[in-house]
């Protein structure tokens, strides 16, 4: 490990930037004469163990793409991000092995049950076959994948398919889950199963960082939460601190005009 | 163990798929029925226990292979010293063919040091046949494959103009000259088919995203795809190849038996080399070209313009005669090359092995390119 565990900080995020080229289209989309967007812009937040952490902010605030560096898909141009003490830019590889990393842009192939893809998944990570057979059967069972363990993917419901790619994604029962808009799509039933079981794992010790603009999702679950704008940190800390007796949707606003130069 | 399930996973999906077996191993089927009726319609089915007429200019022991057949009468060898009229007959069907040895060969053979020599000063056998004369060309076949096994010793036909058939004539023999390029084009046409899907419909659906979030290595990621892939290429590849080899022979006039037998063991060993090299090099190259692309629509548009390329310098290779020995550094058509350099019965074994070792070695550049490519945000993600 490069850094130990900082009175128990599990992910520390320093700096992080992140800029994109824009390509002719996409300036005329975003009325734009700038080839660059700065899609994360010196991002710094704490997560600490037995947490979940929630980054709050409007569509195309950054929160994506942090999570998208956190997991190591895209590297930050700078700036770095430690989780378990390990580097995402010197490291991503060990970071791997200790995320599960959820987002509607990482599909499960529908030609395969969800079984195979689960012993696929936990080999991928190294996974003991005794230790799968023992984790699948509890995680099927927890979220009611048992009986469709052996029907294809493509034949499944959506919800069902969202149980299983969060199950695939926790399979190596990673110390940090990061989910990128864990209820987005769902129908209330299975959004419930989804946050019900995000509680759960926290009191198992995970730690969870998860990206939303549902105030509501971060008053139930956020033990801690960062509000984002135009890829810029504004707000850090616990619920109360950020929102200091006010909710958290009239604090979103305060904190949004004022950003924004925008009049009451 | 994680290259074990990433490759187990590709075998699966191909094994798995009823439809993708069938489109895989339909093409050699459909071929080999469609060559088969081309030939019965082209050939009458008449029996194809020839006897050979055929003219001999100059002397050797090595005519001796033919004693069992001059016995049961199958062979009648003519002295001639008129070589041009003996030519003429041969164009006329009024002879098999004409074999021409050097004055003293016999002699010739004897000094000559395969390996030492220069290849130039070899002994040559002249036999002039007519390709598109079913009996001819049987002949000749017979007599390459039986003078075969002298290979180091002397060489024959060097060189072009021994065919005499006219141009029409002669198309149908280049069918056989073509068969190398028809080898690679199938390998081209199978690999695409699991290729494009494999990696480029992985990509475009985001389920290679999936695997590159897990702590597997890139290129155990490259590995698992084009080691599996290029198996299930050889399988289509292998299909379409018999589909050729059978059907050919057919189209062409000649029995299956008097071809296969024509071309000596190593002929096949290193025919079955130089294709294993190309199938994971062609697999290599279509999927650099699919992992760079966003769709599979965009990578079949690239791969469709790479094989009208390498179709296209493959078929200029079957009419240019002489290619120099530097056509062994250029990928795939170097496999091309000596595999028509074997069926023509000019067979180098250098040239064989220095282009299935760099096909190999072109490969693994490939797949190093695609685990560098895996790791490409730009490439990957687009940004």
């Amino acid at each position: 490990m490069e850094t130990d565990l900082f009175d128990g900080e599990i992910v520390r995020v320093d700096g992080l930037r992140k800029t994109f080229t824009l390509s002719r289209k996409q300036q005329r989309t975003e009325k734009t004469g700038l080839k660059r967007k700065i899609a994360v812009d010196g991002l710094s937040f704490t997560a600490r163990k037995g947490e979940i952490y929630g980054l709050l902010g409007p569509n195309g605030a950054g929160k994506t793409t942090t999570l998208r560096m956190l997991s190591t898909l895209i590297k930050p141009d700078a700036g770095d991000a430690f989780i378990c003490g390990e580097s995402i830019v010197r490291n991503p590889q060990k970071v791997r092995d200790k995320i599960g990393f959820m987002t509607s842009e990482l599909k499960l192939d529908g030609f395969f049950t969800p079984d195979y893809l689960f012993n696929f998944f936990g080999e991928m990570h190294g996974c003991g076959k005794e230790e799968l057979k023992q984790r699948k059967e509890e995680l099927f069972a927890r979220f009611g994948i048992d009986r469709f363990a052996n029907v294809r993917v493509k034949d499944l419901s959506t919800g069902m398919k969202q149980k299983i790619s969060l199950v695939v994604s926790i399979v190596h029962e990673p110390e940090v889950i990061i989910f990128d808009e864990p209820t987005n799509g769902l129908d209330v039933v299975t959004a419930k199963v989804v946050t019900d079981f995000l509680l759960e794992l926290k009191n198992m010790g995970k730690s969870i960082i998860l990206s939303t603009h549902i105030f509501s999702l971060v008053e139930k679950l956020c033990d801690r939460v960062g509000i984002i704008i135009d890829g810029k940190a504004v707000a850090d800390g616990t619920l109360q601190e950020v929102c200091g007796g006010v909710t958290l949707e009239e604090k979103f606003f305060e904190i949004y005009r004022s950003v924004k130069g925008v009049e009451e | 163990m994680k290259l074990l399930a990433l490759m187990k996973k590709e075998f699966y999906r191909f094994f798995h798929d009823p439809r993708l077996i069938v489109t895989m191993l339909l093409p050699g089927i459909i071929i080999y029925f469609i060559y088969s009726v081309l030939g019965s319609v082209i050939w009458d089915d008449e029996e194809k226990n020839y006897t050979y007429d055929v003219y001999v200019s100059g002397e050797s022991q090595i005519t001796a292979v033919f004693d069992g057949l001059v016995e049961k009468g199958t062979v009648k060898f003519i002295q001639t010293e008129d070589v041009e009229s003996a030519k003429e007959a041969v164009k006329q069907e009024k002879a098999a063919a004409l074999i021409v040895f050097p004055e003293n060969f016999d002699e010739l053979v004897a000094d000559y040091e395969a390996g030492s020599s220069p290849v130039d000063s070899a002994p040559e056998v002249q036999i002039y046949y007519r390709s598109a004369d079913e009996s001819s060309y049987s002949f000749y076949l017979l007599a390459s494959g039986a003078f075969g096994k002298y290979q180091n010793r002397f060489v024959i036909n060097n060189g072009a103009a021994y065919d005499l058939s006219d141009a029409n004539e002669i198309s149908m023999s280049v069918m056989g000259g073509i068969l190398p390029f028809l080898v690679v084009i199938f390998i081209f046409s199978a690999g695409m088919s699991v290729t494009l899907e494999s990696v480029a419909g992985e990509k475009e659906r985001g389920t290679l995203a999936t695997i590159l979030v897990t702590s597997v290595k890139r290129s155990h990621i490259a590995l698992g795809k084009i080691i599996p892939l290029s198996c299930i290429s050889a399988i289509g590849a292998a299909s379409s190849f018999l589909g050729v080899s059978l059907s050919m022979p057919k189209l062409m006039g000649a029995s299956v038996g008097s071809v296969m037998s024509s071309f000596g063991f190593l002929s096949y060993l290193f025919i079955f080399l130089l294709i294993l090299s190309v199938v994971p090099l062609i697999t290599a190259l279509i999927s650099v070209v699919s992992a760079y692309s966003k769709s599979v629509k965009e990578a079949s548009a690239y791969t469709g313009m790479l094989m009208i390329l390498v179709m296209v310098l493959s078929l200029v290779s079957v009419f240019v005669s002489d290619i120099g020995g530097w056509i062994v550094a250029v990928p795939i058509l170097n496999a091309v090359v000596c595999m028509q350099n074997i069926l023509a019965m000019q067979f180098s074994v250098w040239q064989s092995l220095v282009s299935f070792g760099l096909n190999f070695v072109y490969t693994a550049l490939l797949v190093f390119a695609i685990s560098k490519m895996l790791s490409s945000e730009k490439i990957m993600n687009g940004s």
